[in-house]
Formats: structure tokens, C-alpha cells, sequence
């Protein structure tokens, strides 16, 4: 048996079997679906009038991927043009991809397109063998990445639910099946928004455009005050933010640090010698600037560097797509397949998608590994495989086929 | 609750006629196209012509309140003569001159000024109220959907979202900036009022009407509107977004979904043959020119719903990281086509 029809067969058994929960979107008959399937294609424009057909339907047809649309539509079978958009949830993906972590380098590798020379860690800007420069990049869903992904999760909810005032039952917060998380939405107010209203909602939890002038920290207050008021760790929205972001850094900076936001030395000597003066002044009075020697200059760039700490690194595009396909909670992910789970937003910190996400629960397969980090699904540890073959759990398994590190034996 | 409202009499109504609640003071509530015609509507057809005239002349509409009643119904009779102008210049202009004088109006009310503002942002649907937080020294605080609703297109770093103070769903503003957003809401209405897709038949009078104003925009305006593009791409005058992803492209660097989006459309908009673009596009190495053809195609027009779609506004560009190594030109412009326009005009 190939390891595609592997594959094929195990997810097939999932969605006939009884621990599939879909978890349908509201208004389902409002929304397109898109089905990837195993024998290349895609099935879009698919409507379903409710969840058992859906369901059915998913039972006949086995689709490595199942998509519904965020958005709403009059008729939402008919072609784009013809669909009649009547709205869409807010919607946003935090992908490891866009978060650089030191551990890409040990686990993804890539291939050049044009003559398959490979490498690990990040593709080169051209080939260093034939200078093409399209690659095949393969990535892994590890820990370290995925915890970094949800580190910006946790940012962005707290953006959600402090500035923009959506309610616990409003914003529903998943694992996207992959690398990373997805943030979904549903309000009525929101659901009308237009793009643009949704890039500028973008660009506030990705803290782009943002102008320190405008919360407080300007060269005129400075010179009235010798000192900063306005942004304080008690304040609101981005000021508070900022305040943190600063307090967070001088707490934690070393020189180097400091000297890469372009602070010149004996700024940089002045700020870690007076590190405690800086941060009680903070902490009482709610006072940047007490120190000598320090001015407008370096606080400016000590904010900047602060909005960046608090700012949610997402997909900027997803968010403003308000056409956009989104895959179905309870459906599994052809890179790996992973389930994409919900769980409750205060629980963002102990939420453990190695666990919780792994759908095929017993049975085993032998397969030959042809290169693998090591990795953890539940509380069992596997690998680091190279060349080998070895027994593994069903989940396992197709983790390592569906990321083409292996093929299927038996 | 009730009490923060100020209840608003027919003089107010005078001064913003567009206000739903303002239709009770109609002279005639259902009126015809035919009815124009007749000489009782004579001075009412008159105060429409002149509101639209000074929209022209000074971007500005006067408000005559000693007689609020004609005032009042002059408002959507101003709403057909621009119209039928068919001129969408004169149409937007009108639009914006109510605004403008709006904004002025409500900036200075005297009486009850906080409450006149709350009754007409209800008006509207509007979720305001009054700031009650006094550690914060605005006035206004402003859900943020409708405040989004009516700042994307404003100019000025200001009133970027991220530049504002937001919590638990509202923005922080001041009496003026509020005023400021309440009539660009007006603007928003009045534009879409106006242009009427299927025009009915009009009275001779309105036609006639009509073409006076339109004389009066020519000769103010003058015939230097829109001017087109050039008849070849010049690649000279291409912004520094444009010219890094032709660069990219040319080589056959991958580019961003965004990226290929915003370089067809630049390109299709200033004249390139979707021909020319998928030619572009051969160098990559996953190039389809099936799927291409279509892409390309339905960018320009050609395709679909017949739209043609232009590139994402500079804003876009940079949220999505295209927008690299902008220049001085740059920094007067707000899109990639505009850049362009005045670049070619330079050179010329």
C-alpha cells in the first residue's frame, strides 16, 4: 500500500468513526465549504443546510483538508462574483512561520526546486549549487516554535479582550492543526466591517503605524516635564502597553540588547547602572526619564522597541481577506494529521496541542524514516530518526508521512 | 439615560436636514418628481439650486434658518438637482460642502453642546456616549466599529487606530474630532443618496436647472480633471514597490500573493495587455499559464464580474510588508497609480 493511500485509509477511518466532533460554524447554511482532496483538486463552492449533512458527506468523501468560508453569503453555492456577501467573522492566524525561532534551523530543511540539492534551516536566497532560486521548504510543527506561536496568541487575546472590549463568549481561540493558532470572532458589529476597517485593526495589534507621539511621548512634554507621565503601566490601550514594553525590556536587557536598538555606549552604561532607579521610579510615580545623561532620544527608542514586545506577530493577510477559507474545527490537518481543536481562551497557557490535537488514538504502523527531529505526541517521546525503520502508533505514523519524512511499509 | 439627550427643535433641523427625524418637517412628506414643476415649489426649487451653487462656488452651504420650513425641504430637492447633474464631480462636491459646513456647526453649538452631538450621533445609529472615566481627558468615547467605519480613508497619523487611545471597545475623542467623524458620516450618506444608478424622467425646469450648474462646476473647475495615462508603460516613473516586485519578478523571485496582485493591477492600469503581464510571469518555475491567463485577466477586467481592479492603496502595502524603500515623492502620495500619474508628468 502507497503511503498516500495510508494516509487516505486512516483518515477515511476517523471521519467514520466515532471520536470525530465537528464543530460546525453558526449559520451554516450561510457559508461556503472547500474540500481538498487526496487525488489533487479541490471541491469548492459546497453548501450544506446542516451539520448531519456535512457530517455524511464527510463520511463519503475522504478530503485531506476541510475548509468553510468566514464569511457569510445570499446564495453561497454560486460563483465569487454571484455570491452576494452579507458579512464575515474576524478572523486571525498565528503561523510559526511568521515568528523566527532559533530551532528552524535544526528541524526544517529545504530543496532546491531546480536541482534538488537540500539543506537544513532556513532556504538560502539562491541555491548554492545551481543559483535557482525556488525551493521546497519543509517545516516541522515543533514545541519550541509552536510555543513562541502561542506566546503571540496570548498577546493578541488580551489585545481583543482589553482594547477592543470583545467578551470571553465572543472570541473562541483554537490550534490550527499545524503550526499554529487561529482566533476566531463573532460579533454583529464586526461582521459588516470592511477591509480596510479590518487592516487598521491589523495594524493595532500589530502595533504598525504606531507613533509614540501620540501616546504621550514627545519631545514638548519632555521639555516642560523633564520627564514622562503619560505613559504609564496603570494607563490603557497602547499606552499601558508601551509602559510594559519598556519596563519589561530595561528589566531584562543586557548591553547587547541595548546597543542593538542603536543606544550609544555610555547611554547604554548609564541606563544598566541605574536599571533599579529607572524601574522604582516607574513603579512609584509612574516617572520615565529620571536619569541624567538620558534624554528624549533614547526613551523614544526604548518605546519603540516596547511597542514591538507587545505587539501579536499574525497573517496579516488572513485578517483582511473577508472571502477567506478557514478550515472546519474538528477536522484534520493533511500536513500532519492533527485535528484543529478549540479550547477556552483562559486556558491559552496550559493548552497542550501535542495532546489534545492527536486524533488517532491506537493501533500502530512500521514505517522507513528517512529523516526526523525528535518529537513528543501525548507524553510519549519519538526520535530523532535518520534512515530507519521503526513501529510507531497510528498518529505517529502519519505525522512523519503527511510531512513527507517517511513511507509506509506494511 | 434619556436625560444626556437634547431634543432637538425645527431650527436644529434647518441646520441638518439630512437627519431622518428631520423628514417631519417636509412640506410635502411624498414628494414626486412631477411636483417640481409646480409654482408653489418655486422658492423651495430656488434654495435647492442655491445650496448646490455654493457647494460649487465655496464648499460651503449656507444655512438660512428664519425660514427653517423651506430650508428643510430645499435639502432633498438639492439631492435630485445634483443628481441630475449626472456629474459625479458635483455630486461628491455637494456632499462635501454639506459636510464641511456640518462639522462647523456642530464644532460651534452654544447650547447644549454635548447633547446636541449625542442626538445626532443617535440619529445615525452611532454607539456614543459621553466619557465618564475622569482620569481620561476626552470628552467622547465612541465604539470602535462605527469610529473605524469613518476614519479608514482620513488622512493623518492621527487617526490611525493604533494612534488612539482604545479600551474595552471604545476610542477616546475630543468635542471636535467627534464633530469631525459625525460629518464625514454625512458625506458618506449624502454621496450615496446621490448617486442614484436608474435616474426616473425629469420636468423640463430640473433639466434645465441642471445644466446651469453644470456650466457654473465647468467654468469654476475648468477642464483640467482626469487626465489619463500615457499611451507605453514608462518604467522610470514606476514607485519603489512596483519597481522591486518587476525586479523580482524578472528574475524569477518569488513573489507574495500580495505582491503578484499589486504588480498585475499596477500594470493592467496603466495600459500593459494582460498579454505582456503573464509574459512576466513565465519566468517562475511553477508558472501555469492556464491558471495565469485566468488570473491575470480577471484582474484586468476582462474576466468574471468585469471589475477592473487597481492596486491596494499605500496604506495596504505597507501592512503587508510591500512597500519598500519608499522616496520623497513618496511621502506626497497615498498610491502606487498616483506616484505614477505625477512621475510621468514630471518627465514629460
Amino acid at each position: 500500500m502507497s503511503s498516500q493511500k495510508f494516509t487516505e485509509r486512516k483518515f477515511g477511518d476517523y471521519y467514520k468513526g466515532n471520536d470525530v466532533s465537528i464543530c460546525v460554524p453558526t449559520s451554516i447554511e450561510k457559508r461556503e465549504f472547500g474540500f481538498l482532496l487526496f487525488e489533487r483538486g479541490m471541491l469548492r463552492h459546497i453548501t450544506f443546510k446542516a451539520k448531519e449533512a456535512l457530517e455524511s458527506f464527510l463520511r463519503a468523501t475522504t478530503c485531506s483538508d476541510v475548509y468553510h468560508s468566514c464569511s457569510y453569503y445570499e446564495s453561497p453555492e454560486a460563483e465569487m462574483d454571484r455570491k452576494g456577501w452579507l458579512g464575515a467573522d474576524l478572523i486571525f492566524d498565528i503561523d510559526a512561520d511568521h515568528i523566527p525561532t532559533s530551532c528552524e534551523r535544526v528541524h526544517d530543511g529545504w530543496i532546491c526546486g531546480n536541482c534538488s540539492f537540500s539543506g537544513k534551516g532556513i532556504a538560502p536566497k539562491k541555491c548554492p549549487v545551481c543559483g535557482s532560486e525556488k525551493f521546497n521548504i519543509g517545516t516541522w510543527p515543533c514545541e519550541v516554535c509552536l510555543d513562541s506561536a502561542k506566546t503571540e496568541t496570548a498577546k493578541l487575546l488580551d489585545l481583543l479582550m482589553r482594547d477592543f472590549g470583545f467578551s470571553e463568549k465572543e472570541v473562541r481561540v483554537f490550534f490550527s492543526g499545524h503550526r499554529g493558532y487561529h482566533v476566531h470572532v463573532e460579533n454583529e458589529a464586526i461582521k459588516t466591517l470592511a477591509a480596510v476597517a479590518r487592516r487598521e485593526m491589523v495594524d493595532y495589534v500589530s502595533g504598525l503605524g504606531l507613533d509614540v507621539f501620540f501616546h504621550g511621548l514627545n519631545e514638548k512634554n519632555w521639555r516642560v516635564m523633564r520627564a514622562y507621565q503619560d505613559i504609564r503601566l496603570d494607563d490603557l490601550g497602547w499606552r499601558k502597553r508601551i509602559a510594559l514594553g519598556m519596563q519589561n525590556f530595561i528589566l531584562s536587557a543586557n548591553e547587547q540588547d541595548l546597543r542593538n536598538i542603536g543606544l550609544r555606549k555610555s547611554i547604554v552604561e548609564a541606563i544598566l547602572r541605574n536599571k533599579d532607579a529607572i524601574l522604582k521610579s516607574l513603579l512609584e510615580t509612574g516617572t520615565w526619564g529620571v536619569i541624567r545623561g538620558v534624554g528624549f532620544e533614547t526613551w523614544r527608542k526604548i518605546a519603540e522597541h516596547g511597542v514591538k514586545l507587545q505587539s501579536a506577530k499574525i497573517d496579516t493577510v488572513v485578517t483582511t481577506d473577508i472571502h477567506r477559507l478557514i478550515r472546519l474545527t474538528g477536522t484534520l490537518h493533511g500536513k500532519t494529521g492533527f485535528k484543529k481543536v478549540e479550547f477556552p481562551v483562559l486556558a491559552v497557557d496550559d493548552f497542550d496541542p501535542f495532546k489534545s490535537a492527536v486524533a488517532f488514538k491506537g493501533g500502530t504502523a512500521t514505517v522507513f524514516v528517512s529523516d526526523a527531529p525528535e518529537f513528543r505526541l501525548g507524553d510519549e517521546m519519538f526520535g530523532p530518526y535518520r534512515s530507519q525503520k521503526v513501529e510507531l502508533p497510528t498518529a505517529a505514523a502519519v505525522l512523519l508521512i503527511c510531512k513527507r519524512r517517511a513511507e509506509v511499509l506494511e | 439615560m434619556q436625560s444626556v439627550f437634547s431634543k432637538f427643535a425645527k431650527n436644529d433641523y434647518a441646520k441638518y436636514p439630512f437627519l431622518k427625524e428631520a423628514a417631519k418637517y417636509l412640506k410635502i412628506p411624498d414628494l414626486k418628481i412631477e411636483d417640481l414643476a409646480t409654482p408653489e415649489l418655486e422658492d423651495i426649487l430656488k434654495r435647492a439650486e442655491e445650496r448646490v451653487e455654493e457647494a460649487i462656488l465655496y464648499t460651503r452651504v449656507s444655512r438660512k434658518l428664519e425660514k427653517a420650513d423651506n430650508e428643510i425641504s430645499s435639502y432633498p430637492v438639492a439631492i435630485i438637482l445634483a443628481a441630475a447633474t449626472k456629474s459625479s464631480f458635483i455630486q461628491k462636491r455637494y456632499a462635501l460642502a454639506e459636510a464641511k459646513q456640518t462639522f462647523e456647526d456642530l464644532k460651534n453649538e452654544k447650547d447644549k453642546p454635548k447633547e446636541k452631538i449625542l442626538t445626532f450621533a443617535q440619529d445615525f445609529g452611532w454607539k456614543l456616549a459621553l466619557n465618564k472615566d475622569s482620569e481620561i481627558t476626552y470628552e467622547f468615547a465612541l465604539n470602535f466599529t462605527d469610529y473605524l467605519r469613518n476614519t479608514t480613508h482620513l488622512r493623518g497619523k492621527k487617526w490611525k487606530l493604533v494612534n488612539r487611545l482604545l479600551s474595552d471597545g471604545n476610542v477616546y475623542l475630543t468635542r471636535t474630532e467627534t464633530a469631525r467623524l459625525l460629518s464625514e458620516e454625512v458625506r458618506k450618506h449624502i454621496e450615496k443618496r446621490v448617486e442614484v444608478k436608474e435616474l426616473p424622467r425629469f420636468p423640463p425646469k430640473i433639466i434645465e436647472t441642471a445644466e446651469k450648474i453644470k456650466e457654473l462646476s465647468a467654468e469654476k473647475i475648468g477642464k483640467a480633471e482626469m487626465e489619463g495615462f500615457p499611451k507605453t508603460v514608462v518604467q522610470a516613473a514606476f514607485p519603489p514597490c512596483i519597481e522591486a516586485l518587476y525586479q523580482a519578478v524578472s528574475s524569477g523571485r518569488h513573489l507574495s500573493h500580495v505582491g503578484r496582485f499589486t504588480l498585475t493591477s499596477f500594470l493592467t492600469n496603466i495600459g500593459m495587455s494582460p498579454d505582456n503581464v503573464i509574459e512576466l510571469f513565465r519566468t517562475f518555475s511553477d508558472f501555469n499559464e492556464r491558471m495565469t491567463r485566468y488570473q491575470v485577466e480577471h484582474i484586468a477586467g476582462e474576466r468574471g464580474s468585469r471589475t477592473r481592479y487597481i492596486p491596494p492603496r499605500c496604506e495596504t502595502l505597507q501592512t503587508h510588508g510591500v512597500c519598500v524603500n519608499p522616496d520623497e515623492l513618496c511621502q506626497k502620495i497615498r498610491h502606487p497609480l498616483t506616484y505614477y500619474r505625477k512621475k510621468v508628468k514630471v518627465a514629460k
